[in-house]
């Protein structure tokens, strides 16, 4: 565990397994919560809209992170299971009927199962082979969603109702993004508070104990097969969380947006943002979800002086996403968070170097 | 020391990108005098560039020539054009930022992207049209503001259809070529529907095109296994020029009848001349060597720009034209005396009646109704001869 400040020494267990332990962090939190607060208020519609694509984005990583990150099986099915969220969502609210709120969990709970069956393979595999087998998965569904047409009623993409909610429907376009804002913040921040509690149980650290040496788990006691099987069915059922979202806020399925490409998008988040942490699928949602924006406002920016970024742009863009993986990759494979902490050392200790 | 520096400077840049981040004009589009914005989402380097890329010049060629010319009812039109090289999330985002942008009106282009956003644009109210011609997109019921400016993918099928059972004497097999996408299956179904429904004596078997190949040698002797003769093509146009140098190459005795996106000169231009001789061409949108009455203000456009017409494609002209109907609806919401809005634009693209197109689209008329959204249901068919596109029948019908 990082070092924290001077002073402070833990008496009991449960101030140890306190969260926050420092006045500065929880004058940090305050500050975060603040700027939450105030962000509808001051940015636009369009960037709000990039601010509820990065909440959604959040759920999706964090829900892999505890697949890839924390028990270290490595999942390129993250398109596919966001696409049994959102499909399964979209049915059961729109032909069957549910109320929105049920088909949502509906949708988790289905996501959780299809997850944990294409997580058998798990039991068996592991590492680059259990990689091949989760495309085989995203694959599959992929096939199911685009050659199976009694899912979209021959349609080739499902339209969504407005989100609604025991009565509340969100509104025109005016509101519309400001609404969705709260909506997806609050599910947001439950995705990170239950996530980050999660690894202060037994289950969580069974988790890490997979990853870190599944023999020596087992030794110890940890029923591998269980645990495997229990986190892909807890990560798959974040990410069918995320995808139902996006059904939702988008308004419209379409299989087109739970290509592989998704999930190679996701798991450059959670490398970016950093392996094993809840803040780092955070910073990595956030950045992997800017970066394109920032992009595109840099070459238009200097469309002028140079044209060929704006007439090349996704080639531009496609490779930019390359290089910034693979300069993580060199410069810190722990990613943003690990930068942050390092930020945060530097600080307190300055003027010293350790 | 140099790792500390590293991740500060990460940290500087990162928190200057949210900074930039921030911040955002608002402006009220619809306001009098100020310009007309209309958002463009084009395909200009995606897997349909090779003819995305022309619409989209069409269309800005059409609001300089139409801004140059005095505007629509003296308001200049605002283009803002991006590239979303095919992918539906980036359209959304592009659709997202219009929005914020205050446009009165959208041209986008693929169908997946076109079908992605139709129910957004039914809420926010903003007619959209695009290179799109999905058949679902005509039911203002479904996609109330969505507007299909050409015969749609369906009817063109049909239309090639009937083409075919008349020129192989009432009895031939069909392969359907199509693009692995919302777009190459759009007509697939009602193809097969409208030979049942016929009672047309023809096989039809449909392939899915994958993209990225070098050559279709594969698909191809699936459909001679099939025994096909006619081989119809959804697809654009380089893939399509491929199939047709596999065909000559392997020397198959087939006829290829592209529809809409290949039907240009680039498919003639890539296959060449002499590969692509004989093979048909579905049209809706008459070539410049048609020499249409509509082409006339083309050509004096690039006359004066200086454009040689040999670069002018069809597919430039179906952007300048699909603009030309938008901007006639907008003409006739200002000319009502309405306020600039979607809704308005709506209204009077479905009541103002038949636009004149001076027989560039379909049979020269291109009209909306409140109970359908399908601009025109006639089309040219036009063979490949001596490297051009020559005339066989114009309007042609379902």
């Amino acid at each position: 565990m990082a070092a924290t400040a001077t002073g402070i020494h833990h008496r009991t267990y449960v101030s140890e397994l306190r969260l926050r332990a420092t006045r500065s962090e929880y004058f940090r939190l305050g500050l975060l919560t603040v700027l939450l607060l105030v962000l509808p208020f001051v940015l636009d519609n369009y960037w709000l809209s990039q601010v509820n694509l990065i909440l959604i984005a959040v759920i999706g990583a964090v829900g892999l992170n505890i697949l890839v990150g924390y028990t270290g099986q490595i999942s390129l099915g993250q398109g596919g299971f966001m696409a049994v969220g959102a499909y399964s969502s979209a049915i059961f609210a729109d032909r069957i009927g549910l109320p929105t709120p049920l088909a949502i969990i509906g949708a988790v709970l289905l996501s959780a199962a299809v997850g944990t069956f294409f997580g058998l393979p798990g039991l068996r595999l592991k590492g680059l082979y259990l990689a091949i087998a989760t495309l085989a998965s995203q694959m599959i569904i992929e096939f199911v969603i685009r050659r199976w047409t009694w899912l979209t009623e021959g349609q080739g993409y499902l339209n969504v109702d407005r989100f609604e909610v025991f009565g509340f429907k969100v509104g025109a376009r005016a509101v519309f993004e400001q609404q969705w804002y709260w909506i997806l913040l609050i599910l947001a921040a439950l995705t990170v508070i239950s996530a980050r509690n999660l690894f202060r149980t037994g289950l969580g650290r069974s988790f890490m104990a997979v990853r870190d040496q599944d023999i020596a788990a087992e030794a110890i006691g940890v029923n591998v097969a269980r645990v495997k099987l229990t986190a892909f069915a807890i990560s798959s059922g974040f990410v069918g969380l995320a995808g139902a979202l996006t059904a939702h806020y988008s308004e419209v399925v379409s299989w087109e947006k739970f290509t592989l490409d998704v999930s190679i998008l996701y798991l450059a988040m959670i490398i970016v943002g950093g392996l094993g942490s809840i803040a780092g699928a955070v910073y990595g949602a956030i950045f992997m979800t800017l970066l394109p924006e920032v992009i595109r406002q840099v070459a238009n920016a200097m469309s002028s002086s140079v044209p060929f970024l704006t007439d090349q742009l996704p080639a531009v863009r496609n490779a930019t996403f390359g290089l910034v993986i693979i300069l993580f990759l060199i410069i810190e494979p722990r990613g943003l968070d690990r930068i942050w902490q390092r930020m945060k050392e530097y600080i307190r200790f300055w003027p010293f170097r350790y | 020391m140099s790792a500390r520096t590293r991740s500060l400077a990460a940290m500087a840049a990162a928190s200057g990108l949210l900074l930039t981040a921030c911040g955002g004009d608002s402006s009220d589009g619809a306001a009098s005098d100020q310009p007309i914005k209309i958002g463009i989402i084009a395909d200009l380097t995606g897997a349909t560039g090779d003819v995305g890329a022309p619409y989209n010049d069409g269309m800005k060629a059409y609001i300089d020539w139409r801004n140059s010319d005095g505007g629509i009812e003296g308001r200049q039109i605002e283009a803002l054009s991006n590239d979303y090289a095919y992918e539906v999330p980036k359209a959304e985002s592009l659709y997202k930022q219009y929005l914020n942008d205050e446009v009165v009106a959208i041209q986008g282009w693929g169908t997946g992207d076109t079908e992605a956003l139709s129910a957004s644009v039914g809420n926010d109210e903003l007619p959209f049209m695009s290179g799109s011609f999905a058949e679902p997109l005509t039911n203002p019921e479904e996609a109330p503001y969505n507007f299909v400016v050409a015969p749609t993918y369906s009817d063109q099928m049909r239309v090639a259809l009937n083409w075919i059972a008349e020129d192989s004497g009432g009895k031939g097999e069909v392969a359907v070529f199509h693009n692995d996408s919302p777009f190459g299956t759009a007509p697939v179904e009602d193809g097969k529907n409208w030979i049942s429904e016929k009672k047309l004596d023809l096989g039809y078997e449909a392939y899915a095109m994958p993209g990225g190949k070098q050559n279709y040698v594969g698909l191809l002797s699936q459909a001679k296994s099939q025994g096909a003769k006619y081989i119809v093509i959804q697809n654009v146009a380089s893939p399509a020029a491929l199939v047709a140098k596999d065909i000559a190459a392997q020397k198959l005795d087939m006829k290829i009848v592209c529809l809409n996106w290949c039907a240009n000169e680039l498919f003639i231009d890539s296959a060449g001349p002499k590969v692509a001789e004989g093979h048909l061409l579905i049209q809706p949108f008459a070539p410049m060597s048609a020499d249409k009455e509509g082409h006339k203000v083309i050509k004096d456009y690039i006359k004066d720009k200086g454009i040689d017409e040999k670069e002018i494609g069809t597919s430039w002209v179906q952007g300048w034209y699909a603009m030309d109907v938008m901007a006639g609806g907008i003409e006739q919401t200002l000319k009502d005396g309405d306020d600039l809005t979607g809704a308005n634009i709506r209204k009077a693209l479905e009541t103002m009646g038949g636009q004149d197109t001076g027989g560039v689209v379909g049979d020269g008329t291109v009209e909306f109704t409140a109970e359908s959204h399908r601009g025109s249901s006639a089309t040219g068919i036009y063979e490949a001869k001596g490297g051009k596109m020559v005339e066989v029948k114009a309007g042609a019908t379902p």
